[in-house]
C-alpha cells in the first residue's frame, strides 16, 4: 500500500514540477509576484513592468495600436492557412479560391476573416494615426516613431493592395490594372516602375507571382521589422500617456 | 528579482523624471502623482479582452458577409467603371480631376513627405487640444477631404467614372444592373 501511495505522491510532484517549469511564479496574488511574472515572461516583456494608472486608460489609446498589431497576427495565421491551398498562377489561382470557398474545411470562413481583417487593419491603423495626431503624441521625443508609423501605414496599404490581385477574379485584375496605371505617370521612371512592378505590360502571370511574393514574404517581413522598431521606441521614448 | 527589479524601477524613475522635464508643462494633466501599478495582470487583462472582442467580431462578420469573388479574370473584358480598392479611390478620384502627373505622383509623394515632417513643422510644444486649434482644424479638414473623396469614388462614380446619382436615388444602373 505504502508503495502505491509513494508512487502517487511522486506523480503529483512531477506534474507540479512540470506546471511550475511553465508558470514559474504562481498566481499574481501580490504585486511582488505579478512584477516578477511580468519581468521574466517572454510574452509579457513588451510591456513595462510598472505603469502609471493614467497611461493604461483605454480612453487614451483606444487600444488602436495594439489592435492593429493583433490584426497583423490574425492576418498572418489565416494567411498561412490560405497558402496551403493557393497556387499563384493564372492557371490555378481562381479555381483554388473557389475550392477554398466551397470545398476546403473552414476555407470560406478563413478567407472571409483574412479579407475583413485586412480592411479592418487599414481602418485601425488610420485611426491609431489620428489618435496619435490629436493627442500630440508625435512631439519631441517621439518624432522618429511617427516617421516609422508613417511607413507602417504605407506598408499596410501596400499589403492590402498586393493581396487584392491574388484571387485572380475580375475585381482583382482590373483594380490592380487601375492601381498600377497610376505608377505610369511618374516622369521618366514611371513606365519602368510599372514594368518592374507587374513584370510586363499587362497584368498577367508575372504580375501575379510578383504580387504574391511581395504579399506573403517581402512586405510582411518589412512590416514586422518596422513594428519591432516601433514598439522598441514606444518603450524607450516613454509612452506619452496622461492627456 | 531584488536588485535587478530595483535597478529597473530606479531607471524607470529617471526616465520618468526626464520625461516630466521635457513635457510636463505641455500636457494637460501632470500625471507624476498617479499611482504606479504593475502592468500584469490588470493591463494585460484589458488587452486580452480587446483581442477577444476583435476575434469574435471578425468571426461574426465573416460568417455573415461573404468576401467578393467575381468571375475569373478576363484580360479581354474591362468592366466599366474599373475601380481601385476603396482606400485608393481617393487617389483615383483625384486622377479623374487633375492632370495625372499631379494627381498620381506629385500629390501622394507630397502628402507622404509632409506627414513624415509633421513633428518638425509643428513648432507648438503644447499637447493640450485647447492650445492646438490650428493643428486640429487642419487635421480635421484633411480627414474630411480624404473621407469625402473615398465616399464619392465608392458611391457616386458610375459608367466611365462619371458622376452618377443612381446609388442614392435607388436606381443604380451603373454596372450592368448591379451596384458597383
Ligand atoms: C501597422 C501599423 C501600426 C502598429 C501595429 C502600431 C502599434 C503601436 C502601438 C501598440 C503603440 C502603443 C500605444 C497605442 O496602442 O496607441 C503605438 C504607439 C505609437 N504609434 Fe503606432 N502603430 C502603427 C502605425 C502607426 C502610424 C501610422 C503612426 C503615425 C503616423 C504611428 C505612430 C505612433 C506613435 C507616435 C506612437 C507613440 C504614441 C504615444 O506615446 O502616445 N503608429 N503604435
Amino acid at each position: 500500500m505504502s508503495v502505491i501511495r509513494a508512487a502517487i505522491d511522486e506523480m503529483f510532484s512531477v506534474v507540479g514540477q512540470m506546471v511550475g517549469s511553465v508558470f514559474r511564479h504562481g498566481l499574481p496574488l501580490t504585486d511582488k509576484i505579478a512584477a516578477r511574472t511580468a519581468l521574466t515572461n517572454f510574452v509579457l516583456h513588451i510591456h513595462p513592468v510598472r505603469v502609471r494608472r493614467s497611461w493604461i486608460r483605454m480612453s487614451y489609446t483606444l487600444c488602436l495600436g495594439g489592435l492593429s498589431f493583433f490584426l497583423f497576427i490574425v492576418l498572418t495565421v489565416t494567411g498561412l492557412y490560405l497558402m496551403f491551398y493557393y497556387v499563384p498562377s493564372t492557371q490555378h489561382a481562381y479555381q483554388d479560391m473557389r475550392d477554398l470557398q466551397f470545398v476546403v474545411t473552414f476555407g470560406g470562413l478563413i478567407r472571409n476573416m483574412h479579407r475583413w481583417a485586412a480592411h479592418a487593419m487599414v481602418i485601425t491603423v488610420w485611426l491609431h494615426m489620428a489618435r496619435v495626431f490629436l493627442t500630440g503624441a508625435y512631439k519631441k521625443p517621439r518624432e522618429f516613431n511617427w516617421g516609422v508609423g508613417t511607413l507602417l501605414l504605407l506598408l499596410t496599404l501596400l499589403l492590402s493592395f498586393t493581396g487584392y490581385l491574388l484571387p485572380w477574379d475580375q475585381l482583382s485584375i482590373w483594380a490592380v490594372t487601375v492601381g498600377t496605371n497610376m505608377a505610369k505617370y511618374a516622369p521618366i521612371a514611371g513606365p519602368y516602375t510599372r514594368y518592374l512592378l507587374i513584370g510586363g505590360r499587362v497584368v498577367g502571370d508575372n504580375a501575379l507571382l510578383r504580387f504574391y511574393v511581395l504579399h506573403v514574404v517581402g512586405l510582411p517581413l518589412a512590416a514586422f521589422l518596422l513594428m519591432v522598431v516601433h514598439f522598441w521606441r514606444v518603450r524607450k521614448d516613454g509612452f506619452s500617456g496622461g492627456l | 528579482m531584488a536588485t535587478e527589479a530595483r535597478d529597473r524601477i530606479a531607471a524607470r524613475e529617471r526616465v520618468e523624471a526626464r520625461r516630466r522635464q521635457v513635457e510636463a508643462p505641455s500636457t494637460v494633466r501632470d500625471d507624476s502623482d498617479d499611482e504606479m501599478i504593475v502592468s500584469f495582470p490588470e493591463f494585460v487583462f484589458k488587452e486580452f479582452i480587446a483581442t477577444v472582442a476583435m476575434t469574435v467580431f471578425l468571426i461574426i462578420v465573416s460568417i455573415w458577409l461573404q468576401a467578393p469573388l467575381l468571375g475569373k479574370a478576363n484580360p479581354g473584358m474591362t468592366p466599366n467603371p474599373s475601380k481601385a480598392p476603396w482606400y485608393f479611390l481617393g487617389l483615383q478620384e483625384l486622377l479623374s480631376r487633375f492632370p495625372p502627373l499631379m494627381a498620381g505622383v506629385a500629390f501622394p509623394t507630397f502628402v507622404i513627405v509632409l506627414m513624415i515632417l509633421v513633428p518638425f513643422l509643428d513648432r507648438n510644444p503644447s499637447r493640450r487640444p485647447s492650445e492646438r486649434k490650428v493643428a486640429i482644424i487642419l487635421f480635421a479638414l484633411y480627414t474630411t477631404v480624404v473621407v469625402a473623396l473615398v465616399i464619392i469614388g465608392t458611391f457616386f462614380r458610375g459608367h466611365e467614372f462619371v458622376w452618377d446619382w443612381g446609388w442614392v436615388l435607388g436606381n443604380p444602373q451603373t454596372c450592368g444592373g448591379k451596384p458597383c
